[in-house]
């Protein structure tokens, strides 16, 4: 379920929002092909992608918000909802998994107060969730904490790496 | 450039088809019906459902048969073990997350999935963990409700409202065995054509909420017909279910409407069971029967002279409009009919293909009958003529000095003054034709008897002519037809019988529209 | 070079040779390394001629495929009558395979150097590097790459962009990503159509590995001829490969062999071999997607096209995932049906369906829960799965499930008979 939105609307592509998205669609013979950045240049803003913002995608490119949604849901790095200040992804994929990266996992939640995997921290600082590989197998267990990389985590770093970003 | 025919064998059967046949298609000149769930001749090639896998000799593995073109000397066995293996594989994969709730489906009966699953899928499942998917219905528009847990993501819904409708109103969402078909919550399934995904869905999932719970399939009697809803002419059948019509849905005429109707013509089927039906003749209100009132009838006619007119419906068959004409010939003659006007709506993704703004049938039979379209002139006329000769054209302005006979379904106020009422069949109660704005001459199907006594109108016109100049009875529309087409220029060379059920174009000299 | 461990003495460091050296990453340094000399050279060439050099070396896909890359590039049309597109395949999502990753982020202009040589050659004027949305590094290392390698106008007509993909493992098949960059679901497309003839945007497309690309200036600038001569078996396997090792071993990392090098080198001698008191149980070597080998299989199998298959694997990507004796073999096979089952687009049946049955299977397995017949029933579920579908996703699934139950099939029986702790899968 998506949040309600209450306030009256304030459009993400605006301003040098707008501009970025102007330039990007030089990139690209069709509008359409500039939806996944364009998507990315919404949730940099607003943190994640409501279906309001679904509708002004779709305005800005000429696709309807279904078409919008259906691509959004495909692709699991856009927020459907809103997620913590801080996001965080661990991958628990085979090649992490047999190097602990489960036991990362238990340490970030405790340590996060986020308590379930999914779920937001009452403080609204934290998500935590399993991803699959993250393609750096050879660090496990790496962690993305928004758009930071964070290799070779183990549960004695997870109190370090949480301090970092309080 | 000429056709260059490919041969090639479908389970040992030779059969020659154009180049760039998709092999699903070839197979059906074969007689071979190759099980298949997203593959639709009407929509664009998805190759995802991977039932159509059949065994083409010397390729390295399996093939769909709805993405492969022919190829000469292939040969395709749609019956190898390693096929049937595979297609089994399908549906049960297929079943894992289905209900099988066919008892309480609409879609039982004419469900693709019950099919195939009954022709060649596993007797019993494998599937021991206890629950299967599960997502709540949902309310896509006015007639479509979604039942995400019988959907097997086939994707022709998706396809035909993003290509052929140009309105991808619906997506496949998520993805895995967690995709279902989605909708933004701003939007609705509301495009004039939308109702056809019902029709697409191969399975129980996109129902209309029209037929919800009217019928079993297997009640069910399917008549050929005609859509009465605009001037189009897109080919229909009416379900029936004890003699009242239940559902209409398209029935594929390549060159009309190919699979397809919209929504107005699919949902303007109810007047078709009214009940409120004239059931007996009357002559000056009072019930009789077919004698008296035929006989009074032509007795009005005879003795008549000067001007006459003939104010008429355009969903009135070919048939009686061109015997209703003939019947007049005695008189200084005028017939003209009125077309209600609404909202345009194309298919976008099919060419020529649209609700028409004229909600009117046979408008161009009518036209090309000598039937005028200024109405309003008729009525002037029908002060002063003397007689005026209506069909089932409700009406209530009409004033005549003169005699007033009324063929029609239903009684309204202006018939209320007729010397003689006779009570005719409506479109699902007889056969007849119609000629669409292209000059199409369709016939349709009687699905259901008239009430009462109410006979087609060609058969009372063709009576009145027999009594009133001694002509030849018409035992059938197709009689009625044939004379129709012997005798008048623009349907020269025509013949009930050949019109088929896909319908003939009027010759292209007389055809040609103004 | 073994990073992020010291090189090796068995190493042959072509693409790796810089990893670990910030000053590589600039133009500056690149071009100190004799950067961009090789795309100086292809511009004096024509486009077959760039081809056929590459053709003649042998060199094959590195993604996975291993299609030979001269003859991919010759089927592009040779009369240009419409645009022409290159798509860079960065979207390493793999499980196992981490190479891609360090050479855009140790060697961005490596890959740009080689993405503008291909373009020459399939005469291309505008490319489009698809990096997978988790790359965060990679992908800003590569955008101030192309920034500077822009500005010092080594690009000339030509035109690169990145195109950041946002979370979907299948957007690495080819037909996947076409449509990604497209602006739609990342759906494999059915083929044929194939790229060349009607690609991105439809047009005639060729796309290629980072790590394929990132060979190609080696290839130009010192010939076929020495490419062609890396090999330490087949003659049809040329060249380096990097190999990413993970999972049980000392010293997890990216290594550059020859093809042909010994496995059981890679993981005992580069690699620092197990951890104490461990011995090797499998070894998964091209990527989770292709079959699993014992111990006796592993420590026999030459690395290579030619030398995988004869072990009944696939050298893939070059992702070695390695297990020991402490693994559970049926937990961690879940794992990777639970990964396919995650990642699978959902349009084909047996892809939606079968990954995600598999997965519920082997949890139930897990659980305690299972029968004898579900190993049969699985065997059989996977053979449904494989060769049946658009793309090789499901097959992938399938892959290790067959050849875990067929190597370590008392594990499975162990949970099935009581003999193990069952394990509640979260």
């Amino acid at each position: 379920m998506s949040a309600v939105e209450t306030q009256e609307y304030a459009p993400v592509f605006t301003g040098k929002t707008l501009e970025r998205l102007q330039e990007i669609l030089t990139r690209y013979p069709t509008k359409q092909a500039a939806l996944l950045p364009a998507l990315w240049l919404v949730q940099g803003e607003r943190g994640w992608i409501s279906d309001r913002n679904m509708v002004e995608v779709g305005e800005v490119l000429g696709l309807t918000p279904a078409y919008v949604k259906g691509v959004v849901t495909f692709y699991t790095m856009y927020h459907q909802h809103p997620v913590g200040a801080n996001f965080v992804q661990v991958c628990t994929t085979s090649p992490c998994n047999i190097c602990g990266a489960e036991d990362v996992v238990k340490a970030l939640l405790a340590h996060t107060g986020a308590k379930e995997l999914g779920a937001t921290s009452p403080d609204g600082q934290w998500t935590v969730i399993e991803v699959e590989c993250l393609g750096a197998c050879g660090f496990a267990t790496p962690v993305l904490v928004n758009d930071d990389f964070v290799e070779s985590v183990t549960p004695e770093r997870v109190p370090e790496l949480v301090r970092k970003y309080k | 450039m000429p056709d260059e025919l490919i041969n090639l064998t479908i389970d040992d059967v030779p059969v020659s088809v154009p180049q760039g046949t998709l092999v699903i298609e070839a197979a059906k000149q074969a007689g071979v019906l190759v099980p298949h769930y997203c593959y639709h001749p009407g929509l664009a090639v998805a190759g995802v459902c991977r039932m159509c896998l059949v065994e083409v000799e010397k390729a390295p593995k399996l093939q769909i048969a709805c993405a492969t073109t022919v190829a000469e000397g292939m040969v395709v066995r749609t019956q190898s073990e390693q096929a049937k293996q595979a297609r089994m594989g399908v549906l049960e994969l297929l079943l894992i997350n289905h209900p099988l709730d066919c008892p309480i489906c609409d879609q039982a009966g004419e469900c693709e999935l019950q099919d195939f699953v009954f022709q060649e899928g596993r007797p019993g499942t494998r599937y021991a963990e206890y629950s299967k998917r599960f997502n709540p219905v949902e309310d896509f528009g006015p007639d479509v409700l979604y039942v995400p847990n019988r959907c097997i993501l086939c994707t022709r819904c998706v396809r035909f409202m993003e290509d052929l409708a140009g309105e991808p109103v619906i997506n496949v969402s998520e993805r895995g065995d967690r995709a279902y078909i989605g909708i933004h919550p701003n939007a609705r399934l509301d495009h004039p054509w939308a109702g056809n995904v019902v029709d697409l869905c191969p399975v129980g999932s996109l129902l209309s909420k029209d037929f919800l719970h009217k019928a079993r399939a297997w009640e069910l009697d399917k008549t050929a017909s005609i859509c009465t809803g605009c001037s189009q002419g897109c080919n229909v059948t009416l379900d029936t279910r004890e003699n009242v019509v239940v559902r209409v849905r398209p029935r594929p005429n390549l060159q009309v409407n190919r699979y397809f109707i919209c929504d107005h013509g699919r949902l303007n089927y109810r007047w078709m069971n009214r009940g409120d039906r004239i059931e007996a003749p009357l002559v000056r209100r009072h019930a009789t029967d077919w004698d008296e009132a035929l006989s009074r009838a032509a007795t009005v006619l005879r003795g008549a002279g000067g001007k006459a007119v003939a104010l008429v419906s355009p969903r009135t068959s070919t048939e009686a409009l061109f015997l209703a004409r003939r019947l007049l010939a005695r008189f200084e003659w005028t017939g003209a009919f009125q077309v209600v006007m609404g909202d345009e709506a194309p298919l976008p993704g099919v060419p020529d293909l649209a609700l028409r703004a004229e909600r009117a049938p046979n408008a161009r039979g009518a036209e090309l009958l000598g039937y005028s379209r200024d109405y309003a002139a008729a009525l002037e006329t029908s002060r002063t003529a003397a007689v005026v000769l209506v069909i089932d054209e409700p009406d209530a302005a009409i004033e005549t000095a003169g005699t007033l006979l009324y063929l029609g379904t239903v009684l309204p106020e202006s018939a209320h003054g007729a010397e003689v009422v006779l009570p005719i069949a409506n479109v699902a109660e007889e056969d007849g034709t119609y000629v669409n704005r292209d000059g199409r001459v369709q016939r349709y199907f009687q699905a259901k008897p008239a009430p009462g006594m109410a006979r087609p109108a060609w058969w009372v016109l063709s009576e009145l002519l027999a009594q009133v100049d001694g002509a030849e009875h018409c035992a059938s529309a197709a009689e009625a037809f044939d004379a129709l087409a012997g005798s008048t220029d623009a349907f020269q060379g025509l013949s009930y019988a050949g019109l088929g059920a896909a319908g003939q174009g009027i010759t292209a000299k007389a055809g040609a529209r103004a | 070079m073994g990073y992020p461990h010291k090189p090796h003495a068995k190493e042959t460091a072509l693409l790796s040779k810089h990893f670990g050296d910030p000053d590589a990453r600039t133009y500056k340094g690149w071009a100190k390394r004799g950067g961009y000399e090789a795309w100086k050279q292809a511009q004096t060439m024509a486009p077959a001629a760039i081809t056929d050099v590459v053709k003649e070396s042998g060199l094959r896909g590195r993604g996975g495929a291993g299609f030979p890359t001269g003859l991919k590039w010759s089927f592009m049309p040779k009369e240009k009558k419409k645009p022409h597109y290159l798509c860079v395949n960065a979207d390493e999502s793999e499980p196992g395979t981490f190479k891609d990753r360090e050479i855009m982020r140790w060697t961005p202009h490596a890959l740009l150097e080689g993405t503008l040589i291909a373009m020459r050659a399939i005469q291309a004027e505008v490319g489009y590097i698809y990096i997978r949305g988790e790359f965060t590094e990679p992908y800003a290392i590569m955008e101030q790459a192309l920034a500077e390698a822009t500005k010092a106008g080594v690009l000339g007509g030509h035109k690169i962009h990145l195109h950041r993909g946002a979370g979907a493992y299948i957007c690495g098949e080819e037909t996947a990503m076409m449509n990604s960059i497209e602006g739609k679901r990342g759906n494999p497309r059915i083929k044929p159509p194939f790229p060349a003839a009607f690609g991105v945007f439809g047009m005639p497309t060729t796309i290629n590995n980072v790590e394929t690309l990132a060979a190609v200036p080696h290839i130009l600038r010192q010939g076929a001829a020495w490419y062609k001569a890396m090999s330490l078996s087949n003659p049809k396997s040329t060249g380096t490969k990097l190999f990413s090792v993970c999972g049980h071993v000392r010293l997890p990392g990216n290594y550059e062999v020859t093809m042909g090098f010994p496995l059981k080198d890679l993981l005992h001698e580069l690699c620092g071999g197990m951890r104490p008191g461990r011995t090797l149980k499998a070894c998964i070597p091209g990527g989770s997607s292709v079959p699993i080998l014992n111990r006796e299989e592993s420590e026999g199998c030459l690395l290579d096209y030619e030398g995988c298959v004869e072990k009944g694997t696939m050298l893939g990507s070059g992702g070695v995932i390695v297990f020991d004796d402490s693994a559970d073999m049926v937990y961690q096979i879940m794992r990777l049906a639970r990964f396919y089952a995650h990642e699978s687009c959902a349009q084909c049946t047996q892809c939606r369906e079968g990954t995600a049955w598999t997965t519920k299977i082997l949890e139930r397995i897990l659980a305690g829960q299972g029968k004898m017949a579900d190993l049969d029933l699985l065997l059989d579920l996977s053979d449904n799965m494989t060769g049946k579908t658009i793309c090789v996703l499901s097959d992938s699934c399938a892959a290790p499930v067959v050849s875990g139950i067929k190597k370590f099939r008392t594990e499975f029986e162990d949970y099935i008979a009581g003999r193990k702790q069952p394990v509640m899968v979260a």
